[in-house]
């Protein structure tokens, strides 16, 4: 017959009295507003739909009562779980049930964050101006001059005064809908009934976020008897919380939400994967006796706008496209936001291990710092490629290395854009290593502009040029 | 025409507790305050003298006590014109019993055959989590873990997921606490100060029993620290998880391959445990590109028989941490401790390389464990009887396997990005399997380094006297 359970089953396990009646003290707020809550679940008819967020406080218990779906929240996060459920299942009737400790205090950033997301949940929010569950300490809400435990001589002004929260939530964008009530007389009861059905349909329409305040009666850590209580709100506390609609907008609904997707071409496709190619089947190439060892390590370093990242993991795809394992790794976080920016490649016949490069096989330098920084790392008979247009003074470089310069730079804007001295590096690397086969970074550079292909005979014409420029230096490997 | 009679309220006594708020609420004075304690309740219930009543119901709406004052829905002898508008609506939900449907299974969808990808490491677990069902993100943007977030933010409202970028972190984990209280997949990604903005959150989902999947991408520490890898959080995700009786599987990945093969496992094991699941990559693997191979099907997922998800079937469920007796909440723990003793059992992995005959064993996890591959390889090379036990749980630690190899072992080399939690969490798993280890000797860096390859060498081939 209403929106309670018929038998409080979860309320020391459902014996005796407590079968039938709460935990709450004689003359609490939270009763009357519990019985309005339930009263409005039960008129709307959505039972069914219903998740109600407890919180933590007096009315941590409040799933004890309500027949309906049940979720009991850490102290202040009530707002956070009912986002959860509401993104969860759309259809679900949220409704967060907090008091003042828990929505004015230790919650504030979720209660405020959440209002102004503005999506369609319910919050009832008790303020009785004082901590129940902890035993009467000072609440965000009490008012100046209160004694509590922890405000003893009442409260003064560095303590900070009273949080007016459905003025400061009306305030925001988010809501739809804000209300301060009370319970304290037949009038107010009245109205605050109206409001939370309000509060509900606006969630059920999908118009937004409402905000229910409902200033409320804690005898029992005001020191008084219910009636002294009911007249204290109605004299001291509503002087300082004004009753009223604080915020109404005319919204029309706008809240509605598909069901997510599971097509497996959606997912895949916006992941990036591609089906498998037919002509794949190639016979993986032999790894080139020339090398040193069966992984190599390359280190790609210049600044921000090189394009050093980019060539990496052009290299390690089509490392990975001849059957190789690779990896690339980045310098991350300030570093690269401060003018270097280098990036490790390894290329491995059955399995990269350590991904970083210490001491690179081969080091391709955009910059002087760069090459100044990692010239010393590479090993006796290792390679050194820089950009021989950047870097005018290459100083003084290690010896047994070869060290070819090419005018990466250069190359590229002969060509008509510096931007593609990356991939000049990468023809030059083709041509001094010689690690994977010809042609290889080319036919990946053709599959990463498959929807670009105007860039491709510049990068093909930087490759090239960057190939010819090692080719023309010196006899390769 | 006779105005129409409706019902009058009635009172058990029992259930009033005697505020009085009732009285002033009657403007006809029909309700006084009692005068007699009851014997149920020792409390003094008011007395109802109906004669003037009219049946307004204001005393009913004053009355904090659900079955406090009530109405009469059929007094004696009543036979008035009150027409119910809607009885269905009124009783009919209620007295409709509850049948739970039961579980609504996962079903999995094959996967066309496609190319290996070239994915970071990030990306990967993002689109493990895709391919496990995951359509709802809630995290926090932090170094190095972001690009996981930013793939979902790109993604999930294209498949009509969700993603939201929480005021924190503590909010991002409360939110995982509706959205798997609801039974569905939901994750994070996060690095190190950001979970331990989270562990509050964590503790509640175990408490509740709600699964939730946690990717965190370590950086070093402690405090702010910095943003480079380290293995900074195994204590936590071992042993800290916020307060309580918690524990949660961890999994540690060393390649882009099982970002994504571990996510996407992760979210069944949550499910499997109604557990939060905790991914522990290093900042190294969140930012390394590496080749990664897409399963064979994909998750929709389905929806559990205890999910609190706003609907009938689901309406007497509950999602809690909460028990106020003693005797509820030690049954409570004894029920976790039951779960996690199955885990435990049935839930621990590794991979073992050369560590059949292995006379110098290295223990290694994540991005060293790919370091330490490499020198267990040199130093076979040199004749040392080298191997690499790299446990993918952390928690549980595989204590069996390595219970199996030790016998042969004469020295252990713990290689760790870190300060040493790792080694804290082989010698709890010694200690509480009762197994006396050979001598255990370290490898660390900490403060973004990792562990090369040349000092794990020489840590393994230290001259150390091997006791006989
Ligand atoms: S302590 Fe106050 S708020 Fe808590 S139940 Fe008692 S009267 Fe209500
Ligand atoms: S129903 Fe109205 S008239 Fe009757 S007792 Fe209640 S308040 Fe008084
Ligand atoms: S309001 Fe309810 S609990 Fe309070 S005295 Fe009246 S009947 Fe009793």
């Amino acid at each position: 017959m209403s929106a309670f359970y018929d038998h409080f089953s979860r309320h020391a396990h459902g014996e005796g009295l407590k079968a039938h009646s709460t935990h709450y003290c004689p003359g609490c707020g939270h009763g009357v507003a519990h019985c309005d809550l339930a009263d409005a679940i039960d008129e709307l008819g959505i039972q069914d739909r219903t998740v109600l967020i407890s919180p933590v406080g007096c009315s941590v218990f409040a799933y004890y009562y309500f027949d309906v779906g049940n979720s009991q929240a850490a102290h202040g996060r009530a707002p956070a779980v009912a986002l959860g459920h509401k993104l969860a299942h759309p259809e679900a009737v949220v409704i967060c049930y907090q008091g003042d400790g828990d929505l004015a205090s230790i919650g504030l950033a979720e209660t405020i964050s959440i209002a102004q997301m503005g999506l369609p949940i319910t919050v009832i929010f008790i303020n009785n101006a004082i901590y129940g569950m902890t035993g009467g300490q000072l609440a965000p809400t009490s008012l100046m001059g209160q004694n509590t435990t922890t405000s003893p001589g009442g409260r003064n002004a560095t303590m900070g005064q009273p949080l007016k929260m459905a003025e400061l939530i009306a305030q925001l964008d988010g809501p739809v809908y804000v209300e301060r009530v009370a319970l304290f007389d037949t009038r107010e009861r009245v109205k605050a009934r109206k409001a939370i059905k309000k509060a509900i349909t606006n969630q059920l329409e999908g118009r937004g976020y409402s905000f229910i305040e409902i200033i409320a009666e804690c005898p029992t850590h005001l020191k008084m008897t219910p009636q002294e209580a009911v007249e204290w709100v109605k004299t001291k506390m509503e002087p300082v919380f004004p009753l009223g609609v604080k915020k109404d907008l005319t919204v029309e609904p706008w809240f509605k939400r598909d069901a997510p997707v599971f097509e497996p071409e959606a997912v895949l496709g916006l992941s990036g994967a591609e089906p498998r190619r037919e002509e794949e089947v190639r016979p993986a190439p032999t790894w080139p006796a020339h090398l040193p060892a069966r992984d190599v390590a390359i280190k790609l370093a210049g600044s921000g706008g090189d394009g050093a990242q980019t060539a990496a993991l052009l290299l390690t795809r089509a490392a990975i496209a001849e059957g190789y394992d690779a990896t690339a790794i980045p310098s991350y976080g300030p570093e690269s936001r401060g003018g270097t920016s280098y990036a490790d490649v390894h290329i491995a016949e059955f399995e990269v291990l350590d991904p970083a490069a210490p001491e690179p096989h081969a080091l391709i330098a955009f910059n002087a710092p760069s090459l100044a920084k990692f010239a010393a790392t590479v090993p006796e008979g290792g390679l050194i490629l820089y950009d021989s247009t950047v870097i005018t003074a290459p100083g003084d470089l290690p010896e047994n290395r070869r060290i070819i310069p090419v005018p990466f730079t250069g190359i590229a804007v002969d060509l008509g854009r510096a931007m593609v001295k990356n991939v000049v590096a990468l023809g030059a690397l083709q041509a001094a290593l010689n690690l994977l086969p010809e042609g290889s970074v080319l036919a990946t550079l053709h599959h990463v502009l498959k929807d670009k292909p105007a860039l491709l005979p510049l990068n093909e014409a930087a490759f090239a040029a960057g190939h010819q420029a090692v080719m023309a230096a010196q006899v390769p490997v | 025409m006779s105005a129409p009679v409706r019902p009058k309220p009635f009172l058990e006594p029992m259930y009033c507790k005697g505020c009085l708020r009732c009285i002033d609420a009657c403007p006809r004075d029909c309700i006084t305050p009692g005068t007699e304690i009851n014997p149920a309740t020792g409390l003094v219930p008011v007395r109802l003298h109906l004669e003037n009543c009219n049946g307004c119901t204001l005393c009913i709406q004053a009355c904090p006590e659900p079955y406090g004052l009530r109405l009469e829905t059929e007094p004696p002898g009543f036979e008035g014109d009150f027409v119910l508008e809607d009885p269905a609506k009124l009783f009919g939900e209620k007295c409709v019993p509850i049948h739970s449907e039961g579980d609504l299974p996962d079903n999995h969808i094959a996967l066309p055959a496609c190319e290996a990808m070239v994915l970071k490491g990030n990306y990967a677990a993002a689109i493990g989590a895709l391919l496990a069902g995951c359509r709802h993100f809630f995290g926090y943007p932090i170094t190095p873990s972001t690009e996981g977030a930013e793939l979902m933010a790109k993604i999930l409202p294209r498949l009509n997921g969700s993603f939201v970028q929480a005021v924190s972190e503590v909010a991002a984990v409360n939110m995982m606490y509706g959205t798997g209280g609801a039974g569905l997949p939901c994750m994070t990604f996060t690095s190190s100060p950001g979970f331990s903005l989270m562990l509050e959150g964590i503790s509640y989902m175990i408490g509740a029993e709600v699964p939730g999947v946690f990717v965190n991408i370590m950086r070093a520490g402690p405090g702010l620290g910095n943003i480079a890898p380290e293995q900074s959080d195994i204590k936590l995700a071992c042993r800290g998880l916020g307060h309580g009786n918690t524990r949660a599987i961890v999994l540690a990945p060393s390649t882009p391959q099982e970002m994504l093969d571990l996510t996407r496992e992760a979210f069944a094991l949550a499910f499997r445990y109604r557990n939060p699941v905790v991914i522990l990559g290093d900042g190294f693997l969140g930012q390394m590109t590496g080749k990664v191979r897409l399963p064979a099907t994909m998750i929709r997922p389905g929806l559990p028989a205890w999910a609190v998800w706003g609907d009938r079937a689901h309406r007497h469920n509950l999602i809690n941490s909460i028990a106020l007796a003693e005797t509820d909440l030690e049954a409570h723990n004894h029920h976790l401790n039951r779960k996690y003793a199955a885990i435990s059992a049935c839930e621990q992995r590794v991979d073992c390389y050369r560590c059949a005959d292995a006379e110098v064993l290295v223990i290694a996890c994540n991005t060293p464990a790919r370091m330490a591959k490499g020198a267990v390889e040199a130093a076979r090379a040199q004749g040392v009887k080298a191997g690499l036990f790299r446990p993918i749980t952390l928690w549980p630690f595989p204590i069996d396997t390595l219970a199996e190899i030790l016998p042969g072992v004469h020295r252990i080399v713990v290689v760790e990005a870190g300060p040493g939690q790792l080694e804290d969490e082989l010698r709890l798993a010694l200690s509480h399997a009762g197994i006396a280890p050979p001598p255990i000797d370290y490898v660390r860096r900490c403060g973004g380094f990792l562990p090369p390859q040349a000092e794990i060498l020489a840590g393994i081939l230290a001259p150390e006297e091997v006791p006989a």
